[in-house]
């Protein structure tokens, strides 16, 4: 469904990427795992187009997307829910759903109404959300804000979503709610590349993994066998 | 406070809804891409001559104005794609220089079209005063005030109650993450330049029948809006219009009282007073350590 070949991409001068590919199957859950700086989000950046490869190609179920534009790549059924939430912060909650699904509804009237089935949709995966439905995205707390990235992203019932370290700054309690919602969301059958800094939990949840580091795909596999790989235990199992 | 006080405070706030439809017109593009055409007043200027050359043509007057309203249009996104666009995607603030210059070349370009003089615009709406509770007002002013506060209305509820008001908003936010959502930052902000079009056409369309049309109305009018824009704040529409309703009837007391000379110096002290106050301004850092 999403295909990543030989990706080189960078900021300016430096190139961050070098090479990396990776793929991620319908239906299955993959986590992209790997120290700080390794090029994770830059990865997800690239793929989602803000950030235009140099060299390399991105496959959205078929069709080369590199060089596009973020909103048309969006378009075509990408669903990147962003490192650090990038909620709408002065919008409300529901509004920030609502524009989570702007390329499938209707611009000007009736839109709510098209809306409606994806929203309760939304709010059983996450009843606090629909609490707060009402309230401004910026004051809601980081775990909320997490849950509205997310929920946000599936508002376009895309093809693929991209989701990255949404464990970022949550207490451990609040962690384990977004990954029951991972593992529900996988349930029902959902195509997703997950990058996160808990590589234990990552690994617990997805198909198939890739390790990162240094822009290029160290070592790739299916999570029973990175869990005895012992570079991988050295580097991010530990203890 | 007696009538005749009262009097110069209608009439005057009448002109001060302009200034606050001018000031409007900075906030439509400011949500959206916290840039501003600071050409505004020269584009009313141009749409004014442009109704009224449709006027001249013999174009009756419920055609002249959705015509002067897509020369408002096309000269606003005129102004995004030669002057905003390029600066904005390299996250420059080469669109302050750029659209003042597109501002200086539209005078000129009036200038030789239309010549300096200023021209009267003729109106079929009626000028003959009618008494409210002895305060006079003709129904042509009346037609200014409604004309501001309906087009006004109308935006906010497109950027309230519309999913692609509402992507204004998030493209204001976010621009990256709106963009994340399908949402294209290019268009919306074009579109946010288009509507700042629309509004300053109108504005020139309801002014010049009271003021004339001339070259030089757009650095009058702007000087107001700036004030008003700079006092009210760039994202409040209702304060753009309690402001501007403000600075017109003082500037008409002003004018009466201490002489028809003083009548630009309200707007000139507000804008000093604001920035002394706030010396960040209201506007952003970037902007007003630029300009
Ligand atoms: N906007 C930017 N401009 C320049 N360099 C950047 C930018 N963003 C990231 N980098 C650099 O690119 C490299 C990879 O960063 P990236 O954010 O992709 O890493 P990451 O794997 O997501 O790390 P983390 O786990 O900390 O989120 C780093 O060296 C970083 O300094
Ligand atoms: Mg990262």
């Amino acid at each position: 469904m999403l295909v990543v070949n030989d990706l080189y991409a960078g900021y300016g001068m430096s190139e961050v990427l070098m090479g990396t590919s990776l793929a991620v199957k319908r239906g299955t859950v993959v986590a992209l795992i790997g120290p700080n700086g390794a090029g994770k989000t830059t990865t997800m950046r690239t793929i989602s187009g803000g950030i235009n490869p140099t060299r390399g190609e991105i496959l959205l179920d078929g069709k080369p997307v590199q060089g596009l534009e973020p909103s048309q790549i969006a378009r075509l059924g990408l669903a990147h829910a962003p490192e650090g939430r990038k909620v709408f912060g002065p919008l409300s909650v529901e509004d920030n759903l609502l524009l989570g699904a702007f390329t499938r509804l209707p611009h000007f009237f009736g839109f709510q109404a098209k809306a409606a089935g994806d929203l309760d949709k939304i709010y059983e995966l996450f009843p606090r959300l629909k609490e707060r439905r009402r309230q401004t995205s910026g004051t809601l707390s980081g775990g909320e804000q997490q849950m509205l990235a997310i929920g946000r992203a599936l508002m376009a019932r895309p093809k693929v979503v991209l989701l990255d370290e949404p464990s970022m700054g949550l207490a451990p309690v609040i962690v384990d709610e977004v990954f029951d919602i991972i593992r529900r969301l996988k349930g029902s059958g959902i195509t997703l590349l997950l990058v996160e800094q808990s590589a234990k939990r990552a690994l617990e949840v997805a198909d198939y993994a890739y390790v990162m580091e240094r822009g290029r795909i160290a070592v790739e596999g299916v999570p029973q066998e990175l869990q005895k790989n012992e570079r991988v235990i050295a580097a991010y199992l530990g203890n | 406070m007696n009538q005749a006080v009262i009097q110069l405070m209608v009439s005057g706030a009448l002109m001060g809804l302009v200034y606050a439809l001018v000031a409007y017109g900075f906030q439509l593009t400011y949500a959206t891409s916290k840039s501003i055409n600071f050409g505004q007043g020269e584009l009313v200027m141009l749409s004014a001559f442009f109704s009224l050359t449709l006027t001249n043509l013999g174009l009756p007057y419920y055609l002249m104005i959705p015509g002067g309203l897509l020369f408002g249009v096309v000269a606003g996104l005129f102004v995004e794609r030669a002057g905003v666009r390029l600066a904005l995607e390299q996250k420059s603030e080469g669109w302050i220089l750029m659209t003042i210059i597109l501002g200086l070349f539209g005078v000129s370009a009036a200038e030789n079209i239309w010549g300096r003089d200023d021209r009267p615009f003729p109106t079929p709406i009626p000028t003959e005063p009618m008494q409210f509770f002895d305060i006079s007002i003709t129904p042509l002013e009346i037609s200014v005030a409604i004309g501001v506060v309906m087009i006004m209305v109308i935006i906010e509820l497109f950027k309230r109650k519309t999913l692609l008001g509402k992507a204004f908003e998030a493209v204001s936010a976010d621009r990256d993450a709106a963009e994340l959502m399908g949402i294209s930052a290019t268009r919306t902000i074009m579109l946010s330049y288009g509507l700042s079009g629309l509004v300053a056409a109108l504005a020139g369309i309801l002014v010049s029948p009271i003021t004339t049309v001339g070259p030089t109305m757009a650095s009058a009018l702007v000087l107001k809006a700036f004030s008003v824009a700079v006092v009210a704040g760039l994202e409040s529409g209702f304060g753009v219009v309690i402001v501007g309703l403000f600075l017109g009837s003082l500037e008409s007391l002003t004018s009466f009282y201490v002489g028809s000379g003083w009548r630009e110096a309200p707007g000139l002290v507000l804008l000093i007073l604001a920035l002394a106050v706030r010396p960040t301004g209201i506007f952003g850092k970037a902007v007003i350590r630029k300009v």
